[in-house]
């Protein structure tokens, strides 16, 4: 909240002088970056019982603390013995990135037209938003014909076929609300500069979208990686399972291998955390770039 | 149209959405429609019409009628937790910086966790013998508790939990919508001398409304579509006291295999999602109307 | 600068719907016309060198395929690929994939109370003929406790069974010796001792564990076991429902009696917090599967190695005699969506047969139990299961309790456990959740043979 205010006159010091006299912005910034600290150690708590879970060995599990009673690394080695990981990783990545790309090519060009095609976006966007809403539980059975029909069935392009058009609504009622961020007058000046429409769609919405675009982006992206109940259905086999599915099989052992399963966990969340940093710069990039002064 | 506006929208950008909108609603709207009015089961669809028997036996089943009530309280109730939470949280991040930087990725962290993986954790968090909450509040000195055993308890548990999983994705957004509000709008409101919180309630927060009815409907249907971690941490227990509609009706079709009762309990609960997100999209269309 | 007219873009517009919608409808009408693929020969005599035969296989048993993979490629030269689901997961799987046409296992591993929804779905091949075709199967050897229940819907045969499952009483004799109590014999004891044990532990450890998430096999296997000891039943000779019989009524009642001295809460308790609390000495009797003894003793895992027995389940009313209740339990069927089912078939009668079911039995890892009567009295298997043998043997031997196969089954067991949940919530008596059940028992199987 802060300095919402303060960025004004801040902008105005900074481009003078560095002005002495601003130790309290900075005592505000600190202080904000102590709050948010707290907070995110607070959010990371269940991530962190996880990684403490993958030290326990099973009769540890329950310990009634936070942290391991003492350390049992055997899990990692047997968690990797145990099952072709590197396989489940690439499978949930294949299908994660495969899928965005197709929702984004279904998703930015519906979003524009939802948002600024009066009446008719408007009803567009209802009917997709109404697709979104119906669970999908009973859609499995005419989706798997579907997949039979284009031979796709137990394959990662399959997966990701029917992932990318699942996060279609998501993707299109997150890019609308940024759309129609969008000053139409910025649009009809490129427009009088002789810029086609296609031109000032690419290269003057484009740009002031893709923060949004790399945030739907990423929400789908994540959602691909971990969509539960069509991975399950559509991939029969190894050939295209997931890692929320090879996470289920362990829950679904009576004698559940805890251990191993935060470790198969924390290894395939691992890159995805590391995604979620790199899109992020994408992210703050994208608008510094953009135009909208 | 050319005449309200001099922007033209070609036509051929609602291609891609309305062929997706053929394969993935309407195709399987048909489907699911032609299986509720049917005796189907999951080895045999469509075996014979049976009219709106399936309906009426929904809406005389307790564990589904009472399902539609509990979905609409926990989708309203997430939703607003979490738009108050995920906003706050933008709000505090954007003022420290204009980069989320490593903190906001910490605080995203939730959002990226495979729900199996989070319900397992939260699960043996509150387990009432060993878990790691009541050993904390033991070693605090305090009675051990078992948010799980209760009905009111396990509810409010799965709206937690939701939230630690969802607040990042409303924070994002709302982030990013920050980003997009112009400076000179907020030195303006500074100029005016609006204090730093009336600058946010009454410049920022109107400046990037559309997005955030766009998150919190989004945010409602997701909370509606709430599964995994039911599915995980309660089984929809104790009784019925967590048991959603999405819980309900995946466990006829995949569990009980009456797919035309599932199916006939999908339409009722879409159009029951209809009509409460209707009332978040009449307010987004006054927003757009005053906008234009 | 190219704006389409709004002619153009209408048709372009309807042309895209009709394309998509072309693409969707394709499937749907092929798919009305089911799978077709040949009938199994009883009599061929397949070459199943080089074939690769894939099996669908619950989850905590697909470890025991390990075990049949190299002997079955060295006795036949085929391969095996075993693809593990949930337990929870298994039948809709199944049915999923013969229905939608994917076709991808040959064999599945079946819940044998989905033998009737399987056999009447079309998943499942008949098997009457190959049986009889095949004498060295020995159907006679199979338990008479569990073999037609396991496999019989219909007046056929739809599989062979492959894992015997039932409960055992696991008690911590530790325990029992530290509050002087006995193993007990009656379910109304069972109840004594949990709430004596509960009562005098002040927290630390609890009388039992009951084990009550509303799922079939999880709950319903706790009515189950005491309705077997009640000497109670499911459904009678006809198939109609035997729920508001006395037995039955007290069965429900002796469980929910039960609940408060258990490791809380009965009803959020699964496998996952079960067993923990077991091998680490937090509760004093657990009812579960027998394989669960190999656990028990492994020090890796457990803190109360030969700190634990066995006994039967107890009993209650006028029943004096042991009786356990085949809790799952599982068999081996042919896939109709198969396009090698003699192979499949061939499989099935293999690894079935005694020397295979021997073999699993000795792995403590695999979930196995035996299911043909010169496996359960072998030397063999008393040698693996020293501390529970004699109680498993009388189990099997017995009468045990079958659960419905009835096509109906999976629905009935959910309407069942949804009624005691609410009875063991507190919400209604054990006369009315079970009042309630008959009810929709009898409805559900009447609108199925109408």
């Amino acid at each position: 909240m802060t300095t919402l205010e303060a960025t004004g006159e801040t902008v105005a010091h900074e481009t003078a002088v560095r002005s002495p006299a601003r130790p309290a912005a900075r005592r505000r910034t600190t202080g904000l970056t102590a709050l948010l600290a707290v907070i995110a150690l607070l959010a990371a708590v269940p991530v962190l019982y996880v990684a403490s879970l993958s030290v326990r060995s099973r009769d540890d599990v329950l310990n009634g603390g936070l942290l391991p009673s003492r350390l049992f690394w055997r899990n990692w080695p047997d968690a990797f013995r145990a099952v072709d990981l590197g396989h489940y990783i690439a499978n949930s990545w294949a299908v994660a990135a495969g899928s965005v790309v197709l929702t984004l090519l279904v998703a930015v060009p519906g979003a524009y037209f939802t948002a600024r095609a009066g009446r008719r976006g408007a009803r567009l966007a209802t009917l997709v938003l109404s697709s979104y809403c119906a669970p999908p539980v009973v859609a499995v059975l005419p989706l798997f014909y579907l997949l039979r029909n284009l031979e796709l069935n137990n394959t990662v392009a399959g997966l990701a076929l029917v992932d990318g058009l699942a996060n279609v609504p998501v993707a299109i009622w997150l890019l609308d609300g940024f759309v129609r961020q969008v000053p139409k007058e910025i649009e009809e000046a490129a427009w009088l500069d002789g810029l086609g429409t296609w031109a000032s769609l690419r290269r003057v919405v484009l740009p002031l979208i893709s923060p949004g675009v790399a945030a739907a982006a990423l929400i789908c992206f994540f959602l691909s990686y971990n969509e539960f109940l069509f991975a399950l259905s559509f991939a029969q086999d190894s050939t295209a399972q997931t890692l929320p599915v090879l996470l289920s099989l362990f829950q679904g052992d009576k004698n559940v291998e805890f251990g191993q399963q935060a470790v198969v966990s924390l290894i395939g969340v691992a890159p995805v955390y590391v995604l979620a940093v790199a899109a992020q710069r994408r992210l703050v990039a994208g608008l510094s770039s953009g135009a909208l002064k | 149209m050319t005449a309200r506006s001099a922007v033209r929208v070609p036509g051929a950008l609602a291609v891609p959405p309305v062929a997706f909108l053929a394969v993935f609603a309407a195709y399987p709207l048909v489907y699911v429609i032609g299986l509720a009015f049917t005796d189907s089961t999951l080895a045999r669809p469509l075996q014979r019409w049976t009219g709106f028997d399936n309906f009426r036996t929904a809406l005389e089943s307790q564990s589904f009628t009472g399902s539609l009530w509990r979905s609409v309280l926990f989708a309203v109730l997430a939703a607003a937790v979490q738009l108050v939470l995920g906003t706050a949280l933008a709000l505090l991040l954007r003022a420290r910086a204009r980069r989320p930087g490593l903190l906001g990725t910490l605080l995203l962290l939730p959002l990226v966790t495979p729900p199996v993986m989070v319900g397992v954790a939260w699960k043996l968090l509150l387990a009432p013998v060993g878990g790691a909450l009541g050993g904390v509040l033991h070693a605090l000195g305090l009675p051990g508790v078992n948010p799980l055993g209760s009905a009111t308890g396990a509810f409010v548990t799965l709206v937690v939990i939701d939230s630690w999983q969802w607040t990042p994705f409303v924070m994002l957004l709302v982030y990013a919508a920050l980003l997009g509000v112009p400076d000179d709008l907020r030195e303006a409101a500074a100029l005016d001398g609006a204090g730093r919180w009336r600058t946010v309630r009454s410049v920022v927060l109107p400046y990037i409304e559309p997005t955030l009815l766009s998150v919190v409907l989004l945010k409602l249907v997701i909370g509606f579509k709430v599964f995994d971690i039911v599915y995980v941490v309660t089984a929809g227990g104790p009784g019925f006291s967590t048991t959603t509609s999405t819980y309900d009706i995946q466990r006829t079709a995949l569990q009980e295999f009456d797919v035309g009762g599932a199916a006939a309990a999908t339409v009722l609960f879409s159009l029951l999602i209809g009509l409460v997100t209707s009332l978040v999209a009449v307010r987004r269309k006054r927003h757009e109307e005053v906008a234009v | 600068m190219s704006p389409s007219s709004p002619l153009s873009r209408r048709t372009l517009l309807r042309a895209s719907a009709g394309a998509a919608a072309l693409t969707a409808a394709g499937p749907l009408l092929t798919a009305c016309g089911g799978s077709a693929s040949a009938a199994l020969d009883p009599t061929a005599k397949p070459d199943l060198d080089g074939v690769t035969l894939k099996i669908l296989a619950n989850q905590p048993n697909a470890l025991s395929f390990e075990y049949l993979r190299r002997p079955f490629e060295e006795a036949t030269g085929a391969k095996l690929k075993v693809t593990p689901v949930p337990y929870d997961k298994l039948t809709a799987k199944a049915v999923l994939d013969v229905q939608s046409g994917a076709g991808q296992f040959d064999v599945f591993m079946y819940w044998y109370a989905a033998v009737g929804t399987l056999a009447e779905g079309g998943v499942i091949e008949d098997l009457t003929a190959y049986i009889k075709a095949h004498k060295d199967i020995e159907e006679s050897d199979f338990l008479p406790s569990l073999y037609d229940t396991y496999t019989r819907y219909d007046g056929k045969r739809w599989g062979l069974p492959y894992d015997g499952d039932t409960h055992i009483l696991f008690y911590n004799t530790e325990i029992f010796e530290r509050h002087k109590v006995e193993a007990p014999r009656t379910w109304d004891e069972y109840n004594d001792i949990a709430a004596k044990i509960t009562k005098d532990a002040r927290g630390r450890y609890y009388g039992t564990i009951i084990e009550a998430q509303q799922v079939p096999v999880i709950l319903g296997c706790d009515f189950a076991n005491r309705l077997a000891g009640y000497g109670g039943s499911f459904l009678d000779a006809s198939d109609a429902p035997t729920l508001d019989t006395p037995e039955a009524i007290a069965a429900a009642q002796v469980l929910f009696d039960a609940a408060p001295h258990a490791l809380p809460t009965p009803l959020q308790i699964g496998f996952d917090q079960a067993l923990p609390a077991f091998l680490d000495g937090k509760g004093a009797m657990l009812d579960f599967w027998t394989d669960f003894a190999k656990r028990a003793q492994d020090p890796k895992q457990s803190k109360v190695v030969d700190k634990w027995a066995v006994t039967t389940l107890p009993v209650g009313g006028d029943n004096t005699e042991p009786r356990t209740s085949l809790d799952a339990g599982f068999g081996l069927a042919v896939s109709t969506a198969s396009k090698q089912k003699e192979a499949a078939a061939a499989f099935v009668k293999w690894a079935t047969a005694a020397r295979q079911n021997l073999l699993v039995l000795a792995q403590p890892d695999a979930g196995a139990d035996p299911v043909r009567t010169s496996t359960l009295n072998s030397a063999a298997f008393r040698k693996n299961s020293p501390g529970s043998y004699e109680v498993v043997r009388t189990g099997l031997a017995g009468d045990p309790l079958p659960w419905p196969t009835v096509p109906k089954a999976p629905e009935l067991l959910q309407t069942l456990v949804d009624e005691l949940a609410l009875g063991l919530q507190g919400k209604q008596s054990a006369k009315t959740a079970l009042a309630n059940t008959q009810r929709a028992w009898a409805k559900e199987l009447k609108g199925a043979s109408g």
